[in-house]
């Protein structure tokens, strides 16, 4: 009986299922997010199908006209999509997932991507992670995130040093940034908390299409927009105190006594006048800097339109006295959708004042610091303007670094304003035109004061002196475009894109000074003793892009684009460019034959293309005169002109051509992820400064030209794993990135150049450009050693020579000429790592959270200029610890064989030459971040807010290297490759903790 | 159609917002002249002069280097402790190619050379000018201190250097070295179309190189070269010029293109320190100041001293060593101030004395940044005693004539006159005292030196290698810049 009612009810099912098949239905449910809040605005499609739905504001949905084989597609902008067949089902309640590590939107260049259908090398930071640590410039998020992008911060409201994929030019190796449109110099006026996602392009499929500006690789950054939905409010803050903990070890007063004494001067009545002081300057300068970060910002959204409003406010005091950074941002977006047109706007503005680093006679503040004599005090009241500093009868003369911070004030001012305008329009079935201008506007205001001081003979200001430099420069983008995106037989899927683009950039400085002789009251500018002058420049450039993307089935892809690129940096024969990329793609988990494989993903990509550099100065093709030269006749200026800097009519683009293989696997449902790349770049025609022969004369000394060919190759792998059981979820990401850069040709007639800074005034220049070397290598001397009597002077050097003597360092004459001259220089450092790597944990287990982050380089040479202030021993100055282990010369022989470095006062070759002796191993491992954070929510206080999350968290906790400078992350002199590696004992990189909370209402 | 003609109208948008675009491609500087429209005014080929001058102001040259290097190789000066590490190797010839101070005087004087050039290179454009613009009179005088200034840096470097790649024209390419005479030739060749060409210090700006001027580095040039006779004929020409009654007038800023003086390095604070801090070579910028002041000032930074052995070089009653020198109880800031021995505290000791040539102490307390006191760097002292020189030296030479010229310079020292009697070996030590203690602190006395061939025996026990520091090296930066002076090219020993 029963068996027999089962069977019926089986037969019915069936029949009943046949039935329904034909037959028409509606379904309805709940889409709610991870957490189970409630999603509006969730699509609801039908495969293969025109039906769709949307959910309201509850998260409701209802789809009519379903067939139960009917696959429905659940989505929503940020989470993983789901699909579902439908079967007999009428009530169909999803939880969309968050999606893991792979979003699945890609923004690229000109548009965004399915992660799926990327066939080139893109690296992606999501808001998630963006927020996870709290940083105060944008380009921080991405530190050890992306594999192959190294980024490195300097003082505060300073923009870092941010480069990917190495090296490739020896100019600016700035990528190039792109604000939801907006080509902008850099992301400083940007707050990070309104920051969707950054996309790192690294190679020419995706960057051919910024053509000239995408040599250096390109940041595309997306900013929130309004979410559909109720309004929600959002606030976040954190507080914090940063601090830099290491000190250099220098003499105290009674050591400096000694050691003076030994170079000769005698101080001990001198450090007696002051009472025998023993100021630690270094202690002077540095302080614990407060930070605060405070973030309001508004979304809603409806069926047509959504918006996102935001504030903030940071305050960060430097680590260094006297610098520090402010900011205000605001920003709005919207977006109107009216039929077929969609029009909306983002648009932000940023309030900034910044206190730079101050510095004083070329030096920087930690080498005075380093330098001063401890037995001085800071202050003296008795001293105009009330600080002390060196006279005469102290034999040295480094500057007091706490006047040189306090005693006024530098205070940039800036404002900028990133936005665009956009117009789209569906003029037919997926053809659609796009209307875009977009605005990068900034002006700065950078105001000096110093009252008048005297520190001391050597150190005084009988006026107050007043500077300002206005700047003001806008780049204005015409875009328009079409593109046409079309499904043939289901299979072929095409889109086609084509856009005009014309750039326009202004500038304009003003520069003006002057002294005040009698008064210190007002600090603005005046008549007295003024100088003024101005500058203007202006670029254009004009673009023509297209893009054509096929695939077939989502399993074989294919992409082509181009770009057509004038630009007025470069005279008449050379104006244009073009630029071009072709790349394909498998994705070989789609075949059958994986369809039982663990592979979830698996995708070989392999791209080609080429991108162009026009980061040169402006109207540097054209020859023109200088008239700033000025000498007095008959008691009046005479203004003097001459030929400016050498032109060069035959400039043309720097190209670089990309190869890129890389491999994207997902294993056992996309829990263990990873990808692959090699990559094998090659620059030519490498624009470049060249140092003509001095002798020429030629003002400024330089000429640009295109001399060399450089070749980058290097892997990076990326992997990710995450897992969850039960209230535990925790997810593992690592990337290591290596990269290798090597001149390969150099134009004829130039054997050599050497260029950069050496970064202290009497040590030479040591960064050289040479076939079959890296780019800017070190050279100098190598050293072996001391001399320690005359017999070893007399093995290595010609007899009669006096310039070396026992106690010098034994440079190693290298071509046996018994002469010690630029001959005998080799390579003594490679500044570029051999790899960069990054470690992201993360973990959570019911409302606790933590994240941990590690990176690193590893295998790269630091030419430490700091060790010239520290041991250098030219002449008197306070020095590093390590001078008390000196070689000491008595009757022409060292008498502490031991003695680790030269004599002091000896050769100045031991100091002034480039030499293994500066040279360091710079290799670090960083805990960047530690982060634990607990989430109240639930319905006690639901009333309040539905969430709301405590964190603290600490940067740069625990660092291991054997460098033995303060930092061995160091910012780069400028953003010219000729200065990598060099240590000029810039800001370093401070310790913080921070404790912070967020809040959604 | 409707949608065929949306996107006719929306293509032909694009077209209209993107059409004329390629003209906007063709910028040009708006910040500077373009050389093809130059040398059309007086103004313009004057303007063209005046920045030749400028390369003589620089830190390389007289703003700061250049004292520092001349005065301790002839070691009239001294370093005190403060003494900065890329000047002290010149106490002691350890300088090498690496020597930033030597690289910049490099710089500098062949960034005068080529801006020099620049207006020579120009001559067909300004002999073009009508007169109502230019008279030949005004045309040949720009280019006469265009020929004057590039031998003035040709002469300044050939000493230090020996020889030198020769440029007569603006170029991009380094050239090789040519011989030390070749590079005489070109001097003697330039000073000559000036002193024919320029105008007399009696009608031409202060500041301007003069006829006489012309004359006066003619005749030393030759006098380098051992041509005493025609040095002698060139020296006789520079006429109008008296010593100064006062020997401090020298080197005061009040009394700056007095009857003795012959060219002068100009500076003048009231112009303009703007740009001081700016380029050590290229001369750009408003910077009308010079450092010595505050650098050998012995109440301001104190670098150097007067060394001992100059001291002791002048003759009991010798007004110009109060002149020359500080010493405790010397008068200064008008008479209003007296100095003491504490004043000549160095953290190495307490020095015998300080320096007072081309100090601003005379009518200061303190020394600044800022000195606004020309270097004279021809007098007609220093002329004299060339004279008596080739006088007494070239063959055929009166040696009382010689004596008279020397005796005009001692007679306003208060110092003893000498027997007209003296042979001429004896006339030739009176000259190496003479110079030296008329000339001390004028970087005047390495040179001397050297030509003479004392220079091993003068600068004994002072690391001075003979065959060697005779030179300095030319700077790697020029060797690793210019393919036709490798670093094996050098001068001797470096």
């Amino acid at each position: 009986m029963m068996l027999k009612l089962k069977f019926a009810i089986i037969a019915l099912l069936i029949v009943s299922t046949q039935d329904v098949m034909a037959q028409l239905k509606t379904i309805k449910g709940v889409v709610t997010d991870p957490s189970g809040v409630p999603l509006p605005g969730a699509s609801i499609n039908v495969q293969g199908s025109k039906n769709s739905a949307s959910t309201d504001f509850d998260g409701n949905y209802a789809l009519q006209g379903v067939n139960a084989t009917d696959k429905i597609t659940f989505s929503y902008v940020g989470l993983t999509s789901q699909t579902i067949t439908v079967g007999d089902q009428t009530v169909i309640n999803i939880k969309l997932a968050e999606s893991t590590q792979t979003l699945n939107e890609v923004v690229v260049a000109y548009g965004t991507q399915k992660r799926t259908k990327v066939t080139g090398a893109v690296s992606v930071v999501n808001a998630k992670d963006i927020v996870a640590v709290p940083i105060t410039n944008a380009e921080s998020a991405l530190q050890g995130r992306a594999a192959g992008v190294t980024v490195v911060n300097g003082a505060p409201g300073s923009s870092p040093t941010v480069k990917i994929r190495g090296l490739a030019t020896m100019n600016n190796s700035d990528p190039l940034y792109v604000v939801d449109g907006v080509l902008v110099g850099n992301l400083s006026g940007l707050n990070p908390n309104d920051i969707e996602s950054m996309s790192v392009l690294k190679d020419a499929s995706t960057t051919a299409l910024y053509g000239s500006k995408a040599f250096n690789g390109v940041i595309m950054v997306t900013t929130k927009k309004g979410k559909k939905g109720p309004g929600q409010l959002t606030f976040s803050s954190y507080v914090g105190a940063q601090t830099v903990t290491k000190r250099y070890n220098v003499l105290n007063t009674q050591q400096y006594l000694q050691y003076a004494n030994d170079l000769g001067s005698n101080l001990t009545a001198r450090a007696a006048e002051f009472g025998n002081t023993n100021t630690d300057w270094q202690d002077e300068i540095f302080q614990t800097g407060l930070m605060q970060d405070y973030n309001l910002s508004f979304s809603n959204g409806s069926e047509n339109s959504s918006s996102r409003y935001s504030a903030g406010y940071l305050k960060q005091e430097g680590t260094l006295i006297g610098t520090g950074f402010e900011r205000y941002s605001f920003r709005a977006n919207n977006t109107q959708n009216i039929g077929k047109l969609s029009v909306g706007s983002n648009i932000g503005v940023s309030f900034s004042t910044t206190n730079p680093e101050r510095s004083a006679g070329g030096r920087t503040l930690l080498e005075h610091a380093i330098k001063m004599a401890p037995y001085l005090p800071v202050y003296n009241a008795s001293n105009l303007g009330g600080y002390q500093g060196p006279s005469a009868a102290d034999g040295q003369d480094a500057e007091n670094p706490v006047r040189v911070a306090k005693h006024g004030y530098q205070k940039v001012n800036g404002v900028s304003i990133i936005g665009n305008i956009f117009a789209e329009l569906e003029i037919y079935k997926g053809l659609k035109f796009r209307s875009q201008v977009s605005l990068d506007y900034y002006t700065t205001r950078d105001h000096t004061f110093v009252p008048s001081f005297r520190d001391g003979s050597a150190h005084f200001q009988d006026y107050s002196s007043t500077a300002e430099i206005n700047s003001q420069g806008q780049t204005i983008v015409f875009d328009n475009g079409l593109t046409y995106k079309t499904t043939i037989a289901d299979k072929h899927n095409i889109e086609v894109l084509g856009v005009i683009t014309k750039i326009e950039n202004k500038s304009r400085n003003v520069t003006a000074g002057s002294r005040n002789l009698i008064s210190d009251e007002i600090d603005q500018l005046s008549l007295q003793n003024a100088n003024l002058s101005s500058n203007n420049f202006e670029t254009n450039n004009l673009g023509y892009i297209a893009r054509i993307n096929y695939d077939y089935d989502d399993k074989y892809l294919f992409a082509i684009s181009g770009r057509r690129d004038g630009s007025s940096r470069f005279g008449a024969n050379k104006r244009y460019g073009n630029f071009y990329s072709v790349a394909l793609g498998w994705n070989i988990a789609k075949e059958t034959f994986m369809d039982n494989s663990i592979f979830s993903t698996l995708k070989l990509r392999a791209s080609t293309g080429t991108t162009g550099n026009d980061k040169i100065e402006d109207y540097r093709y054209s020859s023109s005169l200088a008239t700033n030269y000025t000498y007095p006749f008959n008691g009046q200026a005479g203004i003097g002109t001459t030929s400016g800097s050498a032109a060069n009519p035959d400039l043309q683009w720097e190209s670089k051509l990309d190869r890129n293989i890389g491999l994207d696997f997902g294993l056992f449902d996309d829990k263990f992820t990873g990808s692959i790349e090699y990559f094998n770049n090659k620059s030519s025609d490498i624009l470049f400064a060249v140092p003509l022969a001095a002798s020429t004369g030629s003002p400024g000394g330089t000429q640009i030209r295109n001399i060399a060919d450089v070749k980058v190759t290097g892997y990076e792998v990326t992997l990710g794993y995450n897992d969850r059981k039960g209230d535990f979820t925790w997810s593992a990401t690592a990337n290591l990135g290596t990269s290798k850069n090597e001149v390969t040709n150099l134009a004829p007639g130039v054997t050599s150049v050497l260029g950069g800074p050496s970064g202290r005034a009497g040590l030479e220049q040591f960064s050289r450009l040479e076939v079959g070397q890296p780019l800017f290598y070190f050279w100098g001397y190598q050293t072996d050693g001391i001399y320690q009597n005359q017999a070893e002077v007399d093995a290595v050097l010609a007899p009669g020579q006096t310039t070396f003597q026992p106690g010098d360092i034994r440079f190693v004459d290298r071509n046996g000429d018994k002469v010690i001259n630029s001959e005998d220089k080799t390579n003594i450092g490679n500044p570029y790592p051999d790899f960069t790597y990054g470690l992201n944990l993360t973990a959570a287990y019911k409302k606790f959270d933590f994240n941990c982050f590690i990176s690193g380089v590893s295998g790269n040479d630091v030419f430490n200029s700091n060790k010239f202030d520290l041991e250098a021993m030219q002449r008197l100055f306070n020095s590093g610890t390590q001078v008390l282990d000196r070689a000491v010369v008595v009757n022409g022989s060292v008498t502490n064989p031991s003695a680790t470095l030269p004599r002091a006062l000896g050769a100045s070759q031991n100091w002034s030459s480039a030499s293994q002796r500066y040279v360091e191993d710079g290799s670090y491992t960083r805990l960047k971040n530690v982060t634990i954070g607990y989430t109240f929510s639930g319905d006690a206080f639901a009333k309040y807010f539905s969430n709301i999350r405590f964190y603290v968290s600490g940067q740069n906790l625990i660092t291991i290297t054997n460098y033995s400078g303060l930092d061995p992350e160091i910012a780069r002199v400028d953003a010219n490759s000729n200065s990598a590696g060099i240590d000029i004992g810039r800001y370093p990189q401070p310790k913080s903790v921070i404790f912070g909370l967020e809040v959604t209402f | 159609m409707k949608k065929i003609k949306y996107i006719v109208v929306v293509l032909s948008g694009i077209l209209a917002i993107n059409s004329c675009d390629t003209k906007d491609l063709e910028l040009t500087n708006p910040n500077a002249l373009s050389p093809e429209t130059f040398f059309k005014t007086k103004n313009q080929v004057q303007s063209a002069v005046n920045a030749c001058y400028a390369n003589l102001q620089t830190r390389g040259l007289y703003a700061r280097h250049i004292f520092f290097a001349l005065d301790l190789m002839a070691q009239e000066a001294k370093g005190n402790p403060q003494l900065e590490g890329n000047k002290v190797p010149f106490t002691n010839f350890t300088f090498d190619a690496s020597s930033d101070i030597i690289q910049y005087y490099w710089e500098t004087c062949f960034l005068g050379i080529s801006k020099s050039n620049f207006v020579l290179d120009n001559e067909a454009k300004i002999q073009a000018l009508p007169n109502s613009i230019l008279t030949q009179e005004q045309k040949n005088k720009f280019l006469g201190e265009a020929h004057f200034l590039r031998a003035y840096y040709y002469f300044l470097l050939v000493p230090r250097f020996g020889d030198l790649p020769i440029y007569t024209t603006q170029t991009t390419e380094g050239l090789a070295r040519s011989s030390k005479e070749d590079v005489y030739k070109l001097i003697e060749a330039d000073f000559d179309f000036a002193s024919k060409n320029l105008l007399s210090k009696t009608v031409e700006d202060k500041g301007r190189a003069t006829k006489e001027a012309a004359f006066a580095y003619l005749g030393k040039v030759l006098l380098y070269q051992k041509k005493y006779d025609e040095a002698l004929t060139a020296f006789n020409k520079v006429t109008g010029f008296s010593l100064e009654s006062n020997f401090y007038n020298n080197f005061m800023d009040e009394t700056e293109h007095g009857p003795e003086s012959i060219f002068e390095i100009e500076y003048d604070e009231t112009l303009g320190v703007g740009d001081k801090w700016g380029s050590d070579t290229a001369g750009d910028g408003v910077a009308e100041s010079t450092l010595r002041g505050q650098e050998y000032g012995n109440l301001g930074w104190f670098n150097v001293y007067p060394s001992d052995d100059l001291l002791d070089e002048y003759e009991t009653g010798d007004k110009r060593f109060g002149e020359t020198f500080y010493v405790p109880g010397s008068k200064y800031n008008k008479g209003n101030s007296t100095m003491t021995a504490a004043n000549f505290t160095s953290s190495a000791g307490i020095r015998r004395a300080g320096w007072k040539k081309y100090q601003n102490y005379y009518k200061r307390t303190d020394e600044n940044l800022d000195s606004s006191i020309n270097f004279k760097v021809m007098r007609y002292s220093d002329v004299l005693l060339m004279k008596a020189e080739c006088e007494s030296l070239r063959a055929g030479g009166v040696q009382s004539t010689a004596i008279g010229y020397i005796n005009e310079v001692r007679f306003r020292a208060d110092v003893p006159l000498l027997a007209t009697t003296l042979t001429k070996d004896q006339v030739f030590t009176a000259l190496v005292h003479e110079r030296k203690v008329e000339l001390a602190g004028e970087q005047v006395r390495f040179d001397d030196i050297i030509r003479w061939g004392i220079a091993s025996t003068e600068l004994a026990g002072t690391g001075f290698q003979t065959g060697k520091s005779e030179l300095w090296p030319i700077p790697n930066r020029e060797t690793s810049s210019n393919p036709n002076i490798k670093p094996s090219d050098n001068n001797p020993g470096y």
